[in-house]
């Protein structure tokens, strides 16, 4: 029974990092209807500048959370206004392509440095003995990014619910005349938007670079497999991609627990998202908390 | 038809048959047979290291791929990231052929054209079925649809022993009616076998592109809804398109295992499927030259940055491999500048240097 709990556990703490990382898609795609395919750079390069500020520069890890979050603000926001400002209103496949394309030269910059290619690990600051209740161990760093995790996450929803900005970004993704009309610009509520993607990029890299050490391929392979948990959670929801990230996180975590060994499977913790997400394309399409604005043909 | 053959200087169709010729002129016929004959004749008149004549067939191979994913993506609008994991589909067709029969039974080493043939169908069975969620979905919803199809088969490729666990698998030599194709002429062999399957093809293409069937295409990616009021079955057509694409990638698969003389899972990623759409978007969706162009701008430009990070990369610390970053750079960069400046792709300067020429010396 504690290997169940045990993999219920490992399932939240996946889950938890997947939301972080799912939110940031669906913050762009909420306010911009652009499905962001350079999501798992902007989280790589969010970690890799945390590295590069807490062990080359030297100084203390959570400043440099800080301002490893305000550079890919920044960043974030400027792709927008470089690349995908141009493309407002052009057919999707550009959108997506321009995407792609951006993850590429992300890429290719990231290949330039050292953190290309080698792996690296934060130094630990948290006691390294895990924690245990009942037979169900883990480890601070889990704990600690589940629970940063889950404050990050409140805190954008208090920022969309409450905050005249989070309101103009939902009136924007509601309806862009009418929020026009009432005097929001709708040009900066599309870099906002992805200035707080970028932002809880970075955070969302941290938080996997400490659990799971610095590897670019890892890193950048979240950007990926965050499609199949947007898409359960319905590509414009908040809450979605919070409860879809902890189902997806429990499915993978299970499957690898239980499927992987037995006849022969192998693996199955990395398809299953996709499995998963091909059944609730077939039945679902809009997800669980998706508007039903999909069009039928 | 005006009654001069040879230069048109406007449509003059008095019939449906007419607008459906292959060749609207003579002189298009003329000037297309020429770059025929050079096509076929140059190997046989220079001689290329076989390092070069895998870069041309590589090449071809792409052509035959991205006509496939022009056809989905460009004459359908569907979009599809799972391009390479068709092309995966019909090279390890060919590879189970080898794995149950030996890779050097008479079937793969004699009856090689058809086993081509039956990868293509293959392709376009995986095609069918995996356009079946077009039948409901649309835009982004679809190209995850087709995303999570690549990572499936990613998946399977790796795990199933029966596929050697992505391991490479070989492909025997095949014969010709000469005897067997030997390691000499085997790139020149496949040059012109792959040569040929890429006119034929592209005939198929244009042909289609004329047919009830081909215009269809057209109207569902422009608007479904009043295609559908206007009789076609959009569901339909999405799932043939698919189907058509994946025949097309499956016989480039067949081709691709024939010319390494192996299949191997590496070939058929994420990454050779974004490729796949790169080499559409800068050839120019929607075109038939666009399929030409674009593979061979995206291979070039992949050689030249290799090329170009080798010189370079002496004058650099050692440690630092400059091509796996020059190139993902490169490649990104082309993707955008083309999606930002010129959307319509390569094609579309064609299209600008045929009309100027044609129009020569009056600009309108």
């Amino acid at each position: 029974m504690s290997y169940f709990f045990q993999i219920v556990v490992s399932g939240i703490v996946v889950g938890s990092i997947y939301a972080l990382a799912a939110l940031g898609l669906v913050l762009v795609y909420k306010s911009s209807r652009v499905a962001n395919f350079a999501h798992g750079q902007i989280i790589a390069a969010g970690a890799f500048i945390t590295y590069f500020l807490t062990v080359t520069v030297g100084i203390p890890i959570f400043f440099s959370f800080l301002a490893s979050m305000l550079i890919t603000f920044f960043l974030a926001m400027s792709v927008e206004k470089i690349f995908l400002r141009r493309l407002i209103g052009e057919p999707i496949i550009s959108v997506i392509m321009v995407t792609i394309g951006l993850g590429s030269i992300i890429d290719g910059l990231i290949y330039l440095t050292p953190f290309g290619t080698e792996n690296y690990s934060f130094p630990a600051f948290l006691p390294q003995n895990p924690l245990t209740v009942g037979g169900v161990s883990i480890s601070w760093t889990q704990l600690v990014g589940v629970i940063i995790t889950f404050l990050l996450i409140g805190g954008f929803s208090w920022f969309f619910k409450k905050s005249t900005v989070g309101i103009s970004m939902r009136a924007v993704s509601d309806d862009q005349f009418g929020a026009m009309s009432v005097g929001i610009s709708v040009p900066k509520v599309f870099g906002l938007a992805w200035a707080t993607a970028g932002l809880s990029a970075a955070a969302a890299g941290c938080i996997i670079g400490n659990i799971t050490g610095l590897n670019f391929d890892t890193l950048h392979s979240f950007g990926i497999v965050v499609f199949p948990v947007v898409i359960l959670g319905g590509l414009d929801s908040i809450l979605g991609a919070v409860v879809a990230g902890i189902i997806m996180g429990l499915i993978q975590q299970f499957a690898s627990g239980y499927l992987d060994g037995n006849w022969g499977l192998n693996g199955t913790g990395d398809v299953m998202p996709y499995i998963v997400l091909v059944i609730i394309l077939l039945f679902k399409p809009h997800g669980l908390f998706g508007i039903h604005e999909i069009e039928r043909v | 038809m005006s009654a001069n053959k040879w230069l048109a200087t406007g449509n003059f169709f008095t019939t449906y048959k007419q607008e459906q010729r292959t060749f609207l002129t003579n002189l298009d016929q003329s000037i297309f047979t020429f770059f025929l004959v050079v096509l076929f004749s140059w190997p046989l008149l220079f001689h290329l290291s076989n390092k070069s004549m895998l870069v041309i067939d590589n090449i071809l191979i792409a052509i035959v791929a991205v006509m496939g994913l022009n056809l989905v993506t460009g004459f359908a609008g569907l979009i599809s990231i799972g391009h390479a994991a068709f092309v995966g589909i019909g090279a390890y067709t060919v590879a189970s052929f080898c794995r149950t029969m030996g890779d050097s039974h008479i079937i793969v080493t004699h009856f090689w054209p058809l086993l081509i043939i039956i990868s293509g169908f293959m392709g376009a069975l995986f095609g069918a079925i995996v356009g079946l969620p077009a039948l409901r979905l649309k835009h982004l919803y679809l190209a995850i649809a087709t995303l999570s199809f690549q990572m499936i088969f990613q998946w399977v490729i790796n795990f199933m022993s029966f596929f050697n666990q992505g391991q490479t698998i070989f492909v025997g030599r095949v014969f010709w009616v000469t005897g067997k194709v030997g390691r000499k002429d085997h790139y020149l062999f496949w040059y012109f076998v792959i040569l040929t399957t890429v006119v034929l093809l592209g005939f198929g293409i244009r042909n289609l592109m004329k047919t009830r069937y081909g215009r269809s295409l057209i109207a569902v990616r422009d608007n479904d809804r009043a295609a559908d009021a206007m009789g076609m079955n959009p569901g339909l057509t999405k799932v043939y398109a698919f189907a058509l694409s994946g025949f097309f990638a499956g016989v480039a698969g067949a081709l691709h295992a024939y010319l390494y003389r192996g299949v191997g899972f590496e070939s058929f990623t994420l990454h050779e499927s974004i490729s796949y759409l790169a080499m559409a978007i800068v050839g120019g969706l929607g075109t038939l030259n666009g399929s030409f162009w674009g593979p061979v701008a995206i291979n070039f430009l992949d050689l030249k940055v290799g090329s170009l990070a080798e010189v370079v990369g002496q004058y650099m610390p050692s440690g630092m491999n400059l091509a796996t970053a020059l190139k993902p750079f490169t490649f990104g960069l082309v993707i955008v500048l083309f999606l930002m400046f010129e959307p319509r792709g390569i094609a579309n300067w064609w299209r600008i240097t045929k009309s100027y020429t044609k129009m020569w010396p009056f600009r309108y």
